[in-house]
């Protein structure tokens, strides 16, 4: 096993111990542990199918992992439903394909979960709802709905419904792979700015200028294993195994 | 149709206080027809306020058991969605006629002597149990349609299943269901017309006896069926409206 980048001298908030998950006979994790401790960002890399998404679902229970056991936050993430329920509170989570609620407006997609959940007032919500709609750009959008905003919007919009639980994780799945090229910056800058604010981040993307500039740590899954768990530093200049070296020589022709 | 779906609030307002007026003062020009309808104006009133009883009733009870069946139909727990699948399976297999007949027939013997049934409403649960076996499937539907990512980003945000059903699958479910739901609110308007087998007075029935008096029955049975136009039309426009309302936040 590779050693973490950073000495978890940080309380971890995420604790993965050899977790396996098959798909049928398609073996998807391989016997992957991993932790992650409050406050860091790490982006997770690797080819298509090689379980980093998968990995990252496993974390909120939206796969659940054959063996192997995932703690969040002091909590064992099981088949008890209290736990999953007070696990999701903790851990936000942005879609590749946004997942905006279509029959609802913006203001309605960021309140509903506040007002259902933490059982906040709509005034409260809606005022919190607001404040972070200005943080993402988009506060005159609240009224309008999910499909009147373009995609960079929408996933701004998704970014500001999981921050409006105030979890201590947010995970990402490839936000900005369904995206047009020339809105991918707009919610990297979003992403940027929230690596800043101590919320705990697990990304998983294909945007290596992100990965290398504002991940403080870097994960390469190769067929539904961790190969290399390092700095972006170490893994962009001198990685270890040659599967990253080739995964790395394949997307740098795209910047 | 364009100003019903620009102003679907107003246009099921007007609906239902058409369907209303129509209701209250159909006999008044009625009344001012020859004979043999002038003279039963009062009766066909009665028979379309009848009609229009049950299918609000049976309509409404019939999208409550559509709702619960097509939920049950998706439903994990193997009994339950057995029980629905049986369910649709009887309803949609047997006619009208007889589930009517067996309803008047059999739910009297099984209920308490203190409990009586009347007529009108052994056709009422008859209706309700029928439509909510269509409604079933055109619920089912509309639940498999919406896309899983919905479902996924309620129960990530920590929603539970019950909340993530009501506040996300439903409403988005019932997008795709209504327009089949409307269709067979629209059969519903005149198969309520079969309860003349149980003898609720309703607006077949209603034609059926006057006819028979008068032996005239093509005014009669013309008269009847502008009646029932007139009644779809109103429901439709109801149910067109609600389309509308709810086709906010969709693709065009």
């Amino acid at each position: 096993m590779p050693q973490p980048a950073q000495p978890n001298t940080e309380r971890p908030i995420i604790v993965a111990r050899n977790i396996d998950k098959r798909f049928g006979a398609f073996h998807a994790l391989r016997n992957v542990s991993a932790s992650f401790s409050e406050g860091q960002v790490t982006a997770i890399v690797g080819p298509s199918g090689s379980g980093k998404s998968t990995f990252l679902r496993t974390l909120n229970r939206l796969e659940k992992h054959d063996s192997g056991s995932i703690v969040v936050d002091g909590i064992e993430l099981n088949d008890d439903l209290k736990h999953l329920d007070t696990i999701r509170r903790e851990v936000g989570m942005v879609f590749q394909s946004f997942n905006l609620f279509s029959h609802l407006t913006i203001l309605r997609n960021i309140t509903l979960a506040p007002m259902r959940v933490r059982k906040m007032s709509r005034a409260d919500a809606e005022a919190k709802a607001l404040a972070l709609l200005e943080r993402v750009g988009l506060k005159n959008q609240a009224h309008k709905y999910p499909v009147q905003l373009s995609g960079g919007q929408q996933q701004r919009v998704a970014i500001a419904r999981a921050l409006a639980m105030d979890p201590k994780v947010l995970l990402f799945d490839e936000p900005t792979s369904a995206l047009d090229p020339e809105m991918v910056n707009e919610v990297l800058t979003v992403m940027r700015e929230l690596a800043h604010t101590g919320i705990t981040m697990l990304v998983v993307t294909h945007e290596m200028g992100f990965a290398k500039e504002v991940a403080d740590r870097v994960i390469f899954f190769d067929e539904g294993a961790i190969l290399e768990d390092t700095t972006p530093q170490a893994f962009f200049t001198n990685p270890d195994h040659e599967r990253a070296q080739a995964f790395l020589a394949q997307v740098r022709h795209g910047f | 149709m364009n100003w019903i779906s620009r102003h679907p609030g107003w246009t099921m307002v007007a609906a239902m206080l058409g369907l209303l007026a129509f209701l209250w003062g159909l006999a008044i020009p009625l009344s001012a027809a020859p004979a043999p309808i002038g003279p039963a104006a009062e009766q066909f009133a009665e028979g379309a306020r009848i009609t229009v009883w049950l299918t609000l009733i049976a309509g409404s009870a019939g999208i409550v058991l559509g709702v619960l069946g097509g939920m049950g139909k998706l439903s994990k727990f193997r009994p339950l969605k057995w029980l629905c699948d049986f369910y649709v399976w009887l309803i949609r297999g047997t006619p009208l006629l007889l589930q009517i007949l067996f309803v008047w027939l059999v739910v009297p013997t099984i209920l308490p002597e203190s409990i009586q049934l009347s007529d009108f409403a052994c056709a009422a649960i008859a209706l309700s149990l029928n439509i909510g076996a269509y409604n079933t499937e055109c619920v089912r539907a509309g639940i498999l349609a919406v896309p899983h990512g919905q479902v996924e980003a309620a129960r990530a945000l920590g929603l539970s299943p019950l909340q993530t059903f009501m506040d996300v699958i439903l409403p988005q479910s019932m997008r795709v269901a209504l327009p089949a739901l409307a269709n067979n609110l629209a059969s519903l308007v005149k198969d309520s017309s079969l309860a003349y087998a149980i003898s609720v007075v309703e607006l077949t029935m209603v034609g059926y006896r006057i006819q028979a008096e008068s032996y005239q029955p093509i005014p009669v049975f013309l008269t009847i069926a502008t009646i029932y136009l007139i009644l779809t039309t109103a429901f439709t426009t109801l149910t067109s409206a609600l389309e509308a309302q709810l086709q906010t936040g969709q693709k065009r």
